[in-house]
């Protein structure tokens, strides 16, 4: 192994210390006079006399101390021992109040103890069940304060992803014991959707298939990007900043979030809690579309809807442009066949009240032929529709407000005729008022 | 007005025409009315959007669309 540069510890100690003080006098001054200075130095010297006193440690009087001896030992350590895998079964795992995990890397015939500090919890998906069988990166050391050898570790990986896999049913746990995972909390995805917004790497095949479908189906739906990493360190962070750049927006109908197809650390950031709550958080309907294999990840519990890959999350997202003409259609059907009752009541009650007053004996026949005409007359003017078809016109102002009445017109004054293929504009010449205006 | 609320005014006009008491004239008008609501809702069907734009978020917190592709 190769050695490293010293550490500060290692350099501080290679200032100058008196008792460490490689050529210097020993630090008793034995020379009262020189008889009894030799007799005094030669009770004190001890078996390293072949040496003399040229090295710390090598006589009581060049006695190092207990922190010199643990803090070189210390650097010893550290200059000759690269980080290294280790591997081993945890035992006595204790995740202290401090923040620090403290256990034992055991094999059949030695322990090293471990600890990781707080600040290096960030990268280790969870903490390691006692038992579990790990491989752990870590950097050999002594620790002063307990005169122990620490294997100070920054990465622990177990056996089958057991770590990952810990992970991911404690955050399942507790988004469950939020109530974000139940099945009430579900959305129903909008039935006329105008803009879709997608959160998904923007060179990655998920995108592509989505405009695909979108494009094809529904083309008159708007597909909007928000960009993220779908992948990698940085993916979580960005992942969530996009969810919540388009609810800050507030124009998308719905959003689908998700990738292509990857190997499963690939897809790990979609088992991320803060990309959970951020979907959670979603004002409009989620569908997470993650490729993945077998397992579910995180992100589709949390979404109002789950498709097995982008181009289903697409087609489940819009529907297609001919099943909402055929509603428009089925509208208009109603809209026609509603008029056109309409005017069939109208029709109806005219004959009935035509033929009432025709019948009442105590009108003259005179009198009943004129009621009848009358009748008649305003039963034409009541159905235009249906009469213009047999060769009647309605007679409407400027303002299309239908003209009934005699009255109603002025000599000299333009209004429109409509028939039943057209209009035609037309000037009032003259007003004969009474019945016998039907004509000859 | 949007997709949605044509198909819900649709549905009104509809409605009122099919109860018995709307007076010709108002009816003509409803049924004018719900052509129109017909053939707007037609147009913003048969429009083609065809491609995909990027949400970008301004330094003033405004946010504007930027083309990405076909």
């Amino acid at each position: 192994m190769r050695k490293r540069r010293l550490g500060r510890e290692a350099r501080e100690a290679s200032a100058p210390r008196p008792d460490l003080d490689l050529f210097g006098a020993p630090a008793v001054d034995a020379r009262p006079t020189a008889s009894r200075a030799a007799a005094r130095v030669k009770e004190l010297r001890t078996p390293y006399d072949e040496l003399g006193d040229t090295f710390p440690g090598a006589t009581p009087m060049s006695a190092v101390s207990v922190g010199t001896v643990t803090q070189t030992a210390r650097d010893i350590l550290e200059g000759a021992f690269m980080p290294l895998w280790v591997r081993g079964e945890i035992s006595d795992f204790k995740a202290h109040r401090s923040g620090h995990w403290y256990f034992c890397l055991r094999d059949h015939s030695a322990q090293l103890r471990c600890v990781v500090w707080s600040r290096d919890r960030r990268l280790i998906p969870a903490p390691p069940d006692d038992g579990m069988q790990v491989a752990a990166l870590g950097q050999l050391s002594v620790y002063p304060t307990r005169g122990e050898m620490q294997f100070a570790v920054r990465r622990i990986e177990a056996e089958g992803d057991g770590l990952w896999r810990k992970a991911l049913e404690l955050t399942r746990a507790r988004l469950a014991a939020d109530g974000l995972l139940s099945a009430e909390r579900k959305r129903a995805l909008p039935r006329y959707p105008r803009c879709i917004a997608v959160v998904t790497s923007p060179d990655g095949a998920a995108l592509h298939d989505i405009a695909a479908v979108v494009h094809r189906r529904a083309p008159h739906v708007r597909l909007v990007l928000a960009a993220a990493a779908v992948q990698g360190e940085t993916a979580p962070q960005e992942l969530c900043y996009a969810l919540d750049q388009l609810s800050r927006w507030g124009v998308a109908d719905a959003v689908i979030i998700g990738r292509g197809g990857g190997a499963r650390e690939d897809l790990r950031a979609f088992n991320d809690e803060r990309v959970a709550r951020a979907v959670a958080r979603c004002p409009v309907p989620t569908i997470s579309a993650v490729g993945h294999e077998i397992d579910v990840s995180i992100c589709d519990l949390v979404a109002d809807h789950r498709a097995p890959t982008p181009s289903a999350a697409a087609e489940a997202a819009v529907r297609a442009t001919e099943e909402l003409a055929a509603e428009l259609r089925s509208h208009w059907r109603r809209l026609a066949d509603a008029l056109a009752a309409r005017i069939e009541g109208a029709h109806g009650q005219l004959h009935r009240i035509a033929a009432d007053l025709a019948s009442a004996s105590r009108f003259t026949l005179a009198q009943r032929q004129s009621l009848v005409r009358d009748a008649a007359a305003r039963l034409h003017a009541l159905s235009p529709l249906a009469t213009l078809a047999r060769g009647y016109a309605i007679a409407q102002s400027a303002e299309g407000a239908t003209l009934a009445s005699v009255d109603d017109f002025e000599p000299g004054t333009t209004f429109t005729l409509r028939l039943h293929d057209g209009s035609v504009r037309s000037t009032a010449l003259t007003k004969f008022p009474g019945p016998s205006s039907l004509g000859p | 007005m949007s997709f949605e609320h044509r198909l819900q005014r649709l549905e009104e006009i509809v409605r009122e025409l099919e109860g018995n008491q709307v007076e010709l004239a108002r009816a003509l008008e409803l049924f004018e009315e719900g052509i129109e609501c017909l053939r707007a809702a037609s147009t913003e069907l048969a429009s083609a959007e065809a491609r995909v734009q990027r949400l970008v978020e301004r330094d003033d917190g405004g946010f504007e669309l930027t083309d990405l592709r076909g």
